[in-house]
């Protein structure tokens, strides 16, 4: 059994409040300095020494293997908050045991966007990628692990070995999530799970004190992996998990640090890159005719576009979109893929199950959905004024 | 319970909130003595026993026509209230209470009273603050009166957390008596907005300079330009009335702004089914029913981030109460923005009746019920 760990590295450019009434005004919708600060602060308790805590694994065991997909607004704030962070990212891609895996640059539901948008994303994620850091990617991921029978396509036009899934009961109707997929509707674009329960046992549980299997060791974890049936199992989790979705005080760190040891002794166990596991034999075949993701109980896309809000806003993004196309100023453009970031529409999220809203208060920046909504929309009818008068 | 104002005479969130809670403590089984110096007739409750002083006039000395009016801060005001309170002092059958609750100031000296003497243990809740009332030009002798309540309180009730820390910070309260029950509304039958063509901002409430008036117009001032249509609407009255006018004249909205007068409270759900956006810019304001009352007629709701209605609801904006540019730019999102303004619109209804009076009165009973545990050890 080959364990695929996969780490998302994310940071959205957050908006600063963007008052109606500075429609016009020239202000900047972003708070530079409040995102920068955030992201100072979670390099200190996340990326830093979780991204030490694997290249110290991949040092002391040549069988360990980590994959990491880095959004371009990521690097944009590493390189202005956290070069280090950068340069330390590097040094694992150096290792030739870590894979890059391919997004769209701005993290953004761009597939649900009139073409090109969608590939010039992507195009400009794997440039950042190539340029930064020497590296060709051939795994393709979609923002929140989105799959569907047309990206699968989408992902064999743009030539991509592989893709990133929620290992979903839906998705794979009564098959094992532990094997690797043939896409259905593009043969040559292989499909690898996130085994959702091991996946969440860490990110979601580890810290948990109600759990009955808390404290969770890295012993106890590795057993439960060796004891699962299957080729491949999908840990996939956002890189947060160790040191600030679950702070250090919780062992989060020394747990991962543990890991590689507790694999070790298991003799069947061992690791792959997401590119190396696309690569095992397929078992059989995978559809999605409707788009499954990796968040909330449901794995849709209804964190982002569930309510009319989401939906209201999304629509004239749309919209806007269009304008700032037909007059091709790069500037305009830049600022509207920035909007398009998908945490901006998970700001909007109103109700649901209590368990969702728990996490996505957790990771709004703002008070309230409708906040997020009037500031957001603020932001783009203000962006629709300046394109607008461009073309005019 | 020692009152004020009561139901069909009443001016405020006080006559308001006694109306509702006792209208649910009957309910729940609990018999109440309403003390009030006017004179009804009131709106029923059974259960609730209404008595004033007007019987024993002569004895209490008060002279019940000037209580047909409020008194305001002036000679001779406090004359009667005193009669007031001698008149609680002496009723000879208090002993027959568990609990004496009084509100807010006017009884808290005979109210005090009668709990050392019958040792009966007394509940103050507080509704707003002569500070909050005057704007910070409080009358000495109402402050002494709430001073003294809080003082002789073995539990205070505080409508927001706002105001509990108010109290504590402003009358010394010791923190770990003071609980915390919000005011309600009920859900009323929602009416066909009026047929109109342009968008409604309202603002209902007492033209007080509590209530922050003129932050209101000089928001929607701001607001005019950007939403041609929209049309400001006050409705309420009172002393800040001429300077108000005036204001919108130098504004240059006179066109745009109506002021309404008093209106009843069928006139009032009228309004509100045709309204847009409501606006509370207070600068102080403990509770803020008239918010809950929009946002339950599913109106959105722009309050300022002191009103203690800021503290249960959802489905709300909380603005800076001296920040005009915010509350410009809210109410103009609101009018721009329809699917916030639906959304919103919903939000707030499912926050305003998520909790309603039963809830209220059960945590008031609470309340009563702690008293009523340390009441033996009060008494020996």
């Amino acid at each position: 059994m080959k364990i695929v760990l996969y780490l998302h590295l994310h940071q959205p450019w957050r908006l600063a409040r963007f008052r109606y009434l500075d429609l016009g005004s020239g202000r900047s919708y972003f708070d530079d300095a409040r995102n920068l600060d955030l992201f100072r602060g979670i390099a200190e308790r996340s990326y830093r020494p979780t991204l030490d805590a694997l290249l110290d694994a991949l040092e002391h065991h040549s069988e360990f293997r980590v994959s990491l997909s880095l959004t371009g607004t990521f690097i944009e704030q590493a390189d202005r908050a956290a070069p280090d962070v950068v340069q330390r990212i590097a040094a694992l891609v150096r290792t030739g045991r870590v894979a890059l895996v391919a997004e769209t640059y701005y993290h953004s539901l761009a597939f649900l966007l009139p073409p090109p948008e969608l590939a010039e994303e992507v195009a400009l994620h794997r440039r950042m990628l190539k340029e930064r850091f020497g590296v060709e990617p051939k795994v393709l991921r979609m923002t929140e692990l989105a799959y569907s029978d047309d990206l699968a396509r989408f992902a064999e036009g743009e030539r991509f070995h592989g893709m990133l899934a929620e290992g979903w009961e839906g998705l794979l109707a009564g098959q094992s999530p532990t094997q690797v997929y043939c896409a259905a509707s593009a043969p040559t674009v292989q499909v690898l799970l996130r085994h959702y329960p091991l996946s969440d046992d860490i990110g979601f549980r580890f810290s948990s004190h109600e759990w009955a299997e808390y404290p969770l060791t890295s012993e106890k974890y590795a057993s439960w992996i060796a004891r699962t049936p299957g080729e491949v199992v999908g840990l996939f989790m956002d890189f947060e998990t160790f040191g600030e979705h679950h702070p250090a005080s919780t062992g989060i760190l020394d747990f991962l640090r543990a890991l590689p040891d507790a694999v070790a002794r298991e003799p069947h166990l061992g690791w792959a890159t997401v590119e190396e596991a696309v690569r095992i034999h397929p078992k059989g075949t995978v559809s999605a005719p409707v788009t499954v993701s990796w968040a909330d109980q449901n794995r849709d896309l209804g964190a982002w576009l569930g309510n009319d809000l989401q939906r209201s806003a999304f629509e004239a993004a749309k919209k806007v979109g269009t304008l700032v196309r037909r007059l091709g100023d790069p500037e305009l453009l830049t600022t509207w893929r920035k909007l398009l970031t998908s945490d901006h529409f998970y700001y909007m999220y109103v109700g649901g199950h209590g368990a969702d809203l728990g996490v996505h208060q957790y990771f709004s920046s703002y008070g309230s959905p409708y906040d997020a909504y009037a500031n957001y929309m603020n932001a783009l009818t203000d962006l629709r004024q300046r394109a607008v008068q461009g073309l005019r | 319970m020692v009152g004020w104002e009561f139901p069909p005479h009443h001016t405020g969130g006080l006559g308001v909130h006694c109306y509702e809670l006792t209208k649910e403590l009957t309910r729940m089984g609990h018999s109440v003595t309403f003390l009030t110096p006017f004179k009804g007739p009131f709106t029923e409750v059974p259960g609730v026993t209404f008595r004033s002083p007007g019987g024993d006039r002569e004895r209490a000395g008060i002279p019940l026509e000037a209580y047909e009016e409020l008194p305001g801060p002036g000679p001779g005001a406090m004359e009667g209230i005193d009669g007031y309170n001698r008149w609680i002092a002496e009723l000879p059958d208090a002993a027959g209470h568990d609990v004496i609750h009084v509100h807010d100031w006017f009884g808290t000296v005979g109210g005090a009273d009668a709990a050392r003497r019958t040792g009966r243990p007394m509940v103050v809740t507080i509704h707003s603050t002569e500070y909050d009332r005057s704007l910070g030009h409080p009358w000495p002798d109402v402050l002494a009166r709430e001073q003294l309540g809080l003082d002789a309180a073995d539990r205070v009730i505080a409508v927001s957390r706002h105001l509990k820390q108010q109290l504590v910070d402003r009358y010394a309260a010791n923190p770990a008596k003071v609980r915390v029950v919000y005011n309600a509304v009920r859900p009323s039958e929602r009416l066909s907005p009026l047929a109109q063509s342009r968008a409604i901002v309202l603002y209902v409430g007492r033209l007080a300079a509590m209530k922050g008036v003129d932050t209101f117009l000089r928001a929607a001032a701001r607001v005019a330009p950007n939403v041609p249509g929209a049309l400001f609407v006050v409705a309420g009255e009172g002393p800040e009335y001429p300077r108000l006018v005036t204001l919108a004249v130098h504004l240059g909205i006179s066109d745009r702004v109506l002021f309404l007068g008093h209106v009843s409270e069928e006139e009032r759900d009228v309004l509100l089914a045709s309204a847009s956006v409501f606006v509370l810019p207070s600068v102080v304001e403990p509770f803020g029913i008239a918010a809950l009352e929009a946002m339950a007629a599913g109106v959105p709701a722009v309050v300022s981030k002191t009103s203690g209605v800021a503290e249960i609801a959802a489905g709300i904006f909380a603005v800076d109460f001296w920040d005009i540019d915010e509350f410009a730019s809210r109410i103009a999102e609101l009018l721009e923005y329809p699917a916030l303004r639906l959304a919103m619109g919903e939000g707030g209804r499912w926050s305003a009746l998520k909790e309603g009076w039963a809830e209220r009165a059960l945590q008031t009973v609470e309340v009563y019920a702690e008293v009523l545990r340390d009441a033996p050890r009060k008494r020996a």
